[in-house]
Parts: structure tokens; sequence; C-alpha cells
């Protein structure tokens, strides 16, 4: 009698796990058509017609250079400081790291309006920094100037997070062992730990440049013109509706795709 | 050349605690100590790249205090080598050595040469300690610290790479601090062993003496003492010589005859102790036993019952039960056919009075 209870516990047992992962599978699934159907839907639309306009369209090209142009400048900016904020924060106990972090990962939580309101507080005319800026004949607000700082305020951080991580997967005893094999410790940093990290700091300076790409909001209080490609996008969509906003949307997306084949080859060449 | 005074210093869930030794030039001292006592820890301190919170480390006489990790003079083997994975083996090697010529010295020596080409990842646990060892060296330190260098060695390249450490050891003139928890090799390399648990020194001198001579019953049970028995010492000063070996001119250096009463057995001990409750210690490898009873210059002498015998290869451990104690002695298997032992079979155990140690 028990055998057969036992018998038949087992059965509902694998059907209510049957159920449970349709049930699972049904979301995911739902889940990765709403990310990915706007994105191809944009792109087979009017992915053609944006590449198309790629070739006539002057204020679309040089907004898309101004684009790659200030995000590469921020990143480079971003990995100047944040490598060694990232190999700090991976190696050293300090008074304060923890609080550090927290700084470290507030740009990333608060909206982004906000953060370009918050700099254009620090770095407009009036104030201290920016009015010492315009003394030396450096204007942040309103020029490229201000979209680097936009988007160093909003993608460094995920720059830093990711070298972090990147630092703390090369136990530092490769470090000691150099030192003990002669090395001072900025050469051992050259010749042991850099190698090692390289690829995750590869990996975290792409997901900035790509961060920094795709913002807008502490751009367009910063500096809306000249316009990078997201405000473009917007201001073509508000002064002329979705068709002419289609193509510009379109050749974004598409831009992605650089970052997106340069994770993955990244990726890719890590597997042993 | 290495000399460390009341050292303290912690890392992660570690800490050393007030250790104190020294190891003079040309000596090979050995660390033992179960997993989690500090023994790499004390090694890095050493090195360089653990500052201690207090105490003092001294290299070649003067406060190493100061002195970065390159300026120590030091090679650092850990057990996982930490080979770096971007290198070749042939650039590992490379990576820090003081000229082409004792970089080959070192990496012929440990055989490694063979090995140049290959990447790290392709490499065998023994073959990256072996790399690991040939990097260290190629740097002609002064001091060599290794951290279980040779537990990935299969049994016969670890005795013939032992071999050569030592030769190079004494070659070169290096100061070696090893760290193993293997106690067959501290006693085959140490010229000084240091008895390192839960971050402190239970005890440090010649191999011989601490295994030996341990200062402590727990130091008996943890260098794998079989016979440990809580007791009182009672001296029978030097007037009643008529049982203890040696010549009278041992008396002349402090060594006096005692009588340990342990767990209704009196066991006669020679040597520097101090009468009263203690612990006496043998050594498995010290008792003898035999089918009769033969007298011969062992002073304890007891007949038993054996009630085990365990065999492992060529060393049989042997149970001999006297009087409701147990007394556990060593022999090789041959002795034990030999001899036709079997549980049951009555015996005679026998060891000196110089093999009874008291603490």
């Amino acid at each position: 009698m028990s055998v057969a209870g036992g018998a038949g516990d087992g059965r509902s047992r694998g059907a209510s796990h049957a159920v449970l992962s349709v049930i699972a599978a049904l979301f995911a699934s739902l889940l990765l058509l709403f990310l990915a159907a706007p994105i191809l839907r944009l792109v087979t639309e009017s992915g053609g017609e944006g590449i198309a306009k790629l070739a006539t369209d002057g204020e679309l090209r040089r907004s898309l250079m101004l684009t790659g142009l200030t995000a590469t400048v921020a990143t480079l900016l971003g990995v100047l400081g944040g490598t060694p904020l990232a190999w700090l924060l991976a190696r050293r106990e300090f008074p304060g790291r923890a609080m550090l972090s927290a700084l470290l990962d507030l740009p990333l939580l608060i909206p982004h309006p906000v953060a370009g309101i918050a700099l254009l507080l620090l770095l407009g005319r009036e104030s201290a920094v920016g009015g010492a800026a315009l003394e030396l004949g450096l204007r942040i607000v309103g020029t490229p100037l201000g979209i680097v700082a936009a988007m160093l305020f909003v993608s460094a951080p995920l720059f830093v997070s990711g070298a972090r991580e990147a630092f703390a997967k090369v136990d530092a005893r490769y470090e000691g062992v150099a030192r003990t094999l002669g090395d001072r410790p900025w050469r051992a940093f050259h010749r042991v730990t850099l190698p090692l990290a390289g690829r995750g700091l590869l990996a975290s300076a792409v997901v900035m440049w790509a961060r920094a790409v795709s913002e807008f909001g502490a751009i367009v209080i910063l500096t809306y013109n000249p316009k990078v490609a997201s405000v473009l996008s917007y201001d073509r969509f508000t002064s002329f509706g979705l068709d002419e906003a289609l193509p510009v949307a379109a050749v974004l997306a598409l831009l992605a795709l650089i970052p997106l084949t340069a994770l993955r080859a990244l990726r890719q060449e890590r597997r042993p | 050349m290495i000399a460390l005074e009341q050292v303290t210093a912690r890392k992660g869930r570690f800490a050393l605690d007030g250790i104190s030794f020294a190891l003079a030039r040309g000596e090979y001292g050995v660390v033992i100590g179960p997993a989690g006592s500090g023994k790499t820890t004390l090694l890095e301190v050493i090195a360089g790249l653990l500052a201690p919170v207090s105490g003092r480390v001294s290299l070649d006489g003067s406060d190493a205090k100061g002195r970065p990790p390159e300026a120590r003079g030091i090679g650092l083997v850990y057990q996982h080598a930490f080979l770096f994975p971007h290198l070749t083996v042939r650039e590992n090697v490379a990576y820090g050595a003081a000229d082409e010529a004792t970089m080959n010295e070192a990496a012929e020596r440990l055989d490694v040469v063979p090995l140049y080409a290959r990447e790290v990842a392709g490499l065998s646990g023994g073959e990256r300690q072996l790399v690991a060892l040939a990097r260290a060296l190629a740097r002609r330190p002064k001091l060599l610290l290794l951290d279980e260098p040779f537990s990935a060695l299969d049994p016969r390249r670890r005795t013939v790479v032992r071999r050569e450490v030592r030769a190079l050891h004494r070659a070169w003139g290096l100061t070696t601090l090893q760290v193993t928890h293997d106690f067959a090799e501290a006693g085959m390399l140490g010229d000084r062993a240091v008895l390192l648990d839960a971050g402190r020194v239970l005890q440090s001198g010649t191999p011989a003496e601490v295994f030996r001579r341990p200062a402590s019953p727990y130091v008996a049970e943890f260098l794998g003492a079989e016979n440990v028995f809580a007791g009182v010492a009672r001296d029978l000063g030097e007037a009643s010589p008529d049982w203890v070996e040696g010549e009278p001119s041992v008396y002349a250096h402090g060594h006096r005859a005692f009588a340990f009463e342990a767990e209704g057995l009196t066991l006669y001990a020679v040597g520097d102790f101090a009468a009263g409750a203690g612990h006496a210690v043998i050594r498995a490898e010290e008792i003898t036993l035999s089918r009769d009873q033969s007298f011969d210059s062992a002073r304890n002498r007891f007949a038993g019952r054996i009630v085990e015998i365990s065999t492992l290869g060529a060393l049989a451990r042997v149970t001999v039960e006297v009087r409701g104690v147990s007394l556990v002695a060593a022999l090789t298997t041959r002795s034990v056919h030999e001899l036709r032992l079997e549980p049951g079979l009555a015996v005679v155990a026998t060891f000196k009075a110089m093999a009874v140690h008291l603490c």
C-alpha cells in the first residue's frame, strides 16, 4: 500500500516538475522575445534605409563621428583613472574601502538626467570649476567636453567594477612571486598583473565604451548641441516624427553590434 | 641568516602569534605543521610580502623592516607553483634569472629543460613544481623559501628532486626554510625543525631532538608518537645507576635516572628531565618484540600479548597489551613473519631507558 502510494507521489511530483519547467521556459521565452523583438523589428524595417542615409545625411554622419570620438575619449579617461582605482579596491584593505565602493556604484543608480543636473551644477559656467575652466579658455557645457564629462560620469563606474573583478581574479601571489624574482611593484604590475588581467580590462573598457555611446539623459542636459547620435534620434523624433527617427535609431542599434562582437571575441578567446 | 623575534602577523583568518626562531647561514630548516597552522603565512612574512603586526624579522643580522621582497635575496616557491600562465616554461625560468649559466644549471639539475617549449597550462602538477623550483633557484637566492615544494611529485621523482635541492643547497651555500607536513621529509632534510601549530611555535630544535624529545604530549602525538603515557616521574638519583645504560660520564651532563609510574607500569628513563607528574613518550620504532625472555641491555621489558597487527607494505605496527596498557611497536613485515607473530601470541616488548622521553 505504502509502496503504491510512494509511486503515486513520485508520479505527481514528476508531473508538477514538468509543469513548473514549462512555465519557467514560457516566461524565459517571453522575456527573450520582448528584448529581441523591438530591436529586430527596428533593424529589419529601417536598417537598410538607415545605412543608405549614411551616404546622404551629413548630420547623421557627423553625429556618429562625434559619438564615437567622445565615447573613445571618455573611455580612455575612464581607463586611465579607473585602472589604479580598481587595482586598489581589488588588492588593498583600507579604511573607507566599502564607502568608496558604494560611491562608485552611485552614478549607476541615479537617474541619468539627475546625473546631468549634478554635473551641470559642478561644471556650469556659474560654478567654480566651470568658471576656472572658462578662464583657461575651456567651455565644458554645450561642447564635446560636456559630452565627454557626461559619458565619463555615467559609464566609468562600469569599467571600475569590471576591472576590479578582473584584478581580483588574478591571485596576488603571482605578483608576490614576481617581487621575489626581483621586480619592483610597478614592474610586477606591468609584467604579470596587466597581462593576466588584460582581457578582463579590455572587456570592461568595451562595456564602458558601449555604455557611453548609448548615453542620453545626462548628455542632453549638458550638451544638446552638437548632437550625439542618441540626442539626434530623439531630436528627429520630437521634431519630425517617427518616420524620420527610425533610420537614425536603426543605425544606432546596428552600431551596438561593434561592442557586441568585440565582447564575444574577447570571451571566446578566454576559453582554453 | 634569518631570525624571528616575537613576530605576530595576520593574513585573513590565519595569524602568527609571537613566532621566534633562528636559522644560521647554510642551515636547512623545516617548518612542520598541519594545514592552517600558518606555515605559508610565515614564509610570506620572511619574504617581505606580508608585514608583521609586531616583532622583528632579521636577515643577515639586520632588521629586514622596510626591505622590499625584491631586495631580500630570496627565492619563494609556493605549493601551487604560481607559474606565470602567459609565459612559456623557459620564460618562467628566465624571469628573474641571475644569469644564463645559473639558469641552465638549475634547469638541468631539476630536469626542466625538456619542458622549455611547453605552455604552462599543459604541465602536470609535479612539472609545475619543478619549474617553480628552477625559477626560484635561477635567481641564485641567498635564502630559499619552499612551501611544500615536492607535494605533487610522484615518490620516485620526489626522492631525486629532494636530493638535488639538498645538493644545490650545499653547493651554493644557500639557507633554506622548507614548509612540510611530511615528518619523514623533515627528518631527512632538516638541520633544524620548527613545529608550528595554530600560528605558534610549539618547539624548535634539530629534527632528532624534536622527534625524540617532544616538548609536550601534544607535540608527541602531533608528531605521530603512538606511545604516550600520563604518569609520575620519580628521580632515582645518580646513586643507583645499576640499570642505567651508557658511560658514567653521561651523568656529568646532567642526565639522571628516573622511574616513571604510568597506568600500572614502571618505565625506566634516563635524561635531563624534571621529576613529578608528566608524560612518557616512546616512539614505536624504539620498541622491539621477542618471543622469549632473552636478556639484553634494554632495561624496560614487559611481557604481554599481541592484540593487533596492521601491515603497510614493508612495515608493520604491532599492538601489545601489557596489564591493560597498549604498547605499539613498529617492526618490519619480514620480522613479523620470521617471528611468526600473530594476535593472541605472548611476547616480550623491550626498549631502552634512553628511548623513554619524559615531558
